[in-house]
């Protein structure tokens, strides 16, 4: 909450970019994301896009975390499902004999609606069990989806352990054959994400979302249904997340199914606990940081060790450490997250020259 | 039939390391109300700190001889005489290993219950009077710490360890069939056992056990009665570290010290879960199914579907009773 804002009519409090900081940051990203494909290099061009897809993720964890209330720790499994759905989906309509410049656009909606589809599953035990049950339930989840996906008998389809190559995205003959072309279609897809489920919250659905959040069992007094809410709240996050895994599988040439293990999951927590949970912004930041530390350090490792593959090899477990030790310092210090930093300096600015209340 | 028994009793013995890693996890939740994800980490620190003390450290160049082993006469001339393979040679080796299996459970004990002290101290005091949900994303943050800072202290691949038994094969006959067993893998599960009625018996009856029960009723009315809340903290955590301790030096003589033991404490949390979270008889009972059900996966559908059997099966139980199986059922006033 940003006060100190005048507004003089319900239409201007209703607004969605209801400050200026607001519409400074959101126009600001939207020119910088515009921009990017144009001067960028390769490099800032690679971490831009890591960035986006991680964003999707996240702000699809948001709702159910953030937002309604439900601890998970397996949303990499369906960051899994919608990228491993993309190579199956493409191989089926080659052999419908479909042509090549409507696939993706038939195959990212399809992977979304199948990644909520297993989230609908998925959350069916939050309906029985709450907190703690249902995070073990999650992690139990992802476990059991990428064992599926590296199971032997799976292998004619998945490819096993070996993952398998993804194909190029065409959209209606526009080859998106480079990751810059790729990022302009990320970058598109990532603020048509986190609008809808910005403007999700301004609607029935998502108050009942945060009335469950709150208390589940004063929601259900007031007539909302915790099947159908929660239940939502999964399909919801889960398409983000398999949205997030479509474009991850358009984005590299190959996946392997060990780059969706426990580890994205925990990532995406961290994301989250980081930026901000139950806030839209807390995503962004959230990302921000967590793909820039292991950039950071693979610069500074660089510098110290200049190539020695001694130093060099510290460079995960430390990456690992940084990770974990973000989430702990934020949840011990500012559990809310740098979303609330952020709000604490833009009200001392809104209040300037008088001290900050 | 014969292989029936035979994978179920190995089930039941590799149920019995479980219950005695969910032990650890349990009293945990009994006393704090947080449901420890890092155990496993925990454990997996227990199984280097056996491997550094018991393998590492008598190599030393100026580790005396006898620590890496020890060889008096007359066990060199009993040696001698032993038969080759035969129980007698095994018990003779597993003498000789003796001082440095001491060291290394003595230095894994001390080195994990100091490990468990601190995180208490550091990360789970402060949190004291927190939401749950702060506390368990804190173990969910030092998942990563702990799984990072191992590849930070030990960077080799480990390799072996010395049995903590003698290790002899045992055959006999049990409804008329024959079946096999290792020595080390009876006393493992001995251990695990007694370590495990030791710790129920001790919250049951001692006076620091009824505080933990006392703190795990109700907090305020526990400090209320002149119970050091914090300190209960304290000793459950060392509890569940001492315990992992000992878990993790056997699972390192099972398994080979190895990253993914890590992975083995989220098999049991869904093995605490099963059983319910506060129930120790449960715990047991789910443990030693899981295993028994493991051991049959891995008999009738090949060595990589055991892996998922606990998670499938917490799913199922969890699904039918919410609580476990036999878990307290939350009451939750509005």
């Amino acid at each position: 909450m940003i006060n100190g804002n005048l507004k003089a009519s319900y239409a201007a409090d209703e607004r969605i970019l209801d400050n200026p900081y607001r519409r400074g940051f959101v126009f600001g990203a939207a020119a910088l994301a515009a921009a990017l494909p144009f001067v960028a290099n390769d490099y800032i061009i690679l971490v831009a896009a890591q960035m986006g897809i991680m964003l999707i993720a996240v702000i699809g964890l948001n709702v159910v975390i953030g937002y309604t209330g439900l601890l998970s720790l397996g949303h990499a499994a369906f960051i899994a499902i919608g990228a491993y759905a993309v190579p199956l989906l493409h191989r089926l309509f080659a052999a419908w004999g479909l042509p090549e410049g409507v696939m993706p656009l038939l195959a990212i909606p399809l992977a979304v609606a199948v990644a909520a589809l297993v989230g609908l599953v998925v959350g069916l035990p939050s309906l029985r069990v709450k907190g703690l049950y249902l995070a073990v339930a999650t992690l139990s989840a992802n476990f059991i989806v990428i064992f599926l996906i590296e199971l032997d008998a799976m292998a004619p389809f998945t490819g096993g352990f070996n993952g398998i190559n993804t194909p190029e995205a065409n959209i209606l003959g526009w080859r998106l054959d480079s990751q810059r072309e790729m990022f302009a279609l990320i970058a598109g897809l990532g603020f048509a994400t986190i609008l809808l489920v910005q403007n999700l919250f301004r609607t029935r659905v998502g108050r009942a979302f945060i009335a469950i959040r709150e208390r589940d069992y004063s929601a259900e007094v007031l007539g909302i249904s915790l099947l159908r809410y929660k239940l939502l709240s999964f399909a919801v996050s889960a398409a983000c997340c398999g949205l997030a895994g479509a474009l991850f599988a358009y984005f590299y040439a190959r996946i392997l199914p060990e780059q969706f293990e426990l580890a994205l999951s925990l990532q995406l927590v961290a994301a989250l606990i980081v930026g901000g949970m139950g806030r839209t912004m807390g995503p962004v930041f959230g990302v921000v940081i967590i793909v820039m530390v292991p950039e950071l350090l693979k610069y500074s490792f660089g510098a110290i060790a200049g190539g020695s593959a001694d130093v060099a090899a510290l460079r995960a477990p430390v990456q690992e450490i940084v990770f974990g030790a973000l989430i702990i310092l934020f949840l011990m210090f500012e559990p809310l997250g740098i979303a609330q930093i952020v709000d604490r300096w833009l009200r001392s600015l809104n209040r300037w020259p008088f001290a900050r209340g | 039939m014969g292989q029936f028994i035979q994978f179920a009793l190995n089930g039941l013995l590799a149920g019995t390391i479980y219950s005695l890693i969910a032990v650890g996890i349990v009293s945990v939740y009994k006393a704090t109300r947080v449901v420890n994800f890092a155990h496993g980490y925990l454990i997996m620190f227990g199984a280097y700190f056996y491997y550094t003390f018991a393998v590492l450290l008598p190599g030393l160049e100026w580790a005396p001889g006898w620590l890496a082993k020890w060889e008096p006469s007359w066990l060199l001339a009993a040696r001698a005489e032993a038969e080759m393979f035969s129980p007698r040679a095994t018990v003779l080796d597993w003498l000789s290993n003796l001082p440095r299996i001491v060291l290394g459970i003595l230095g894994s004990i001390l080195a994990c219950a100091v490990l468990g002290r601190v995180i208490e101290r550091a990360l789970m005091r402060p949190m004291i009077g927190q939401s749950a949900f702060a506390m368990i994303m804190i173990t969910v943050g030092l998942v990563s710490v702990l799984s990072g800072a191992k590849g930070l202290i030990w960077t080799a691949d480990a390799a072996f360890v010395p049995h903590i038994a003698p290790n002899a094969p045992i055959r006999f006959e049990l409804f008329g069939s024959m079946v096999f067993l290792f020595g080390a893998d009876l006393v493992n599960a001995a251990i695990a056992v007694i370590l495990f009625s030791g710790i129920v018996l001790w919250v049951r009856y001692s006076r620091g056990g009824v505080a933990i029960r006392a703190t795990a009723e109700d907090q305020q009315t526990a400090y209320s009665m002149g119970i050091s809340v914090p300190a209960v903290f304290g000793h459950a955590w060392v509890l569940a570290a001492t315990t992992g301790a000992i878990a993790g030096a056997i699972l390192a003589t099972r398994n080979g010290v190895s990253p993914s033991l890590g992975l083995f404490g989220f098999s049991v949390l869904a093995i605490v879960l099963m059983g319910g979270l506060d129930s120790y008889v449960g715990v047991f009972i789910a443990a030693l199914a899981v295993g028994v059900l493991e051991a049959m996966a891995q008999w009738q559908l090949g060595g990589e579907w055991a892996e998922v059997v606990p998670y499938i099966a917490v799913l199922v139980v969890i699904l039918i009773r919410p609580h476990g199986l036999l878990g307290q059922k939350e009451v939750e006033r509005i």
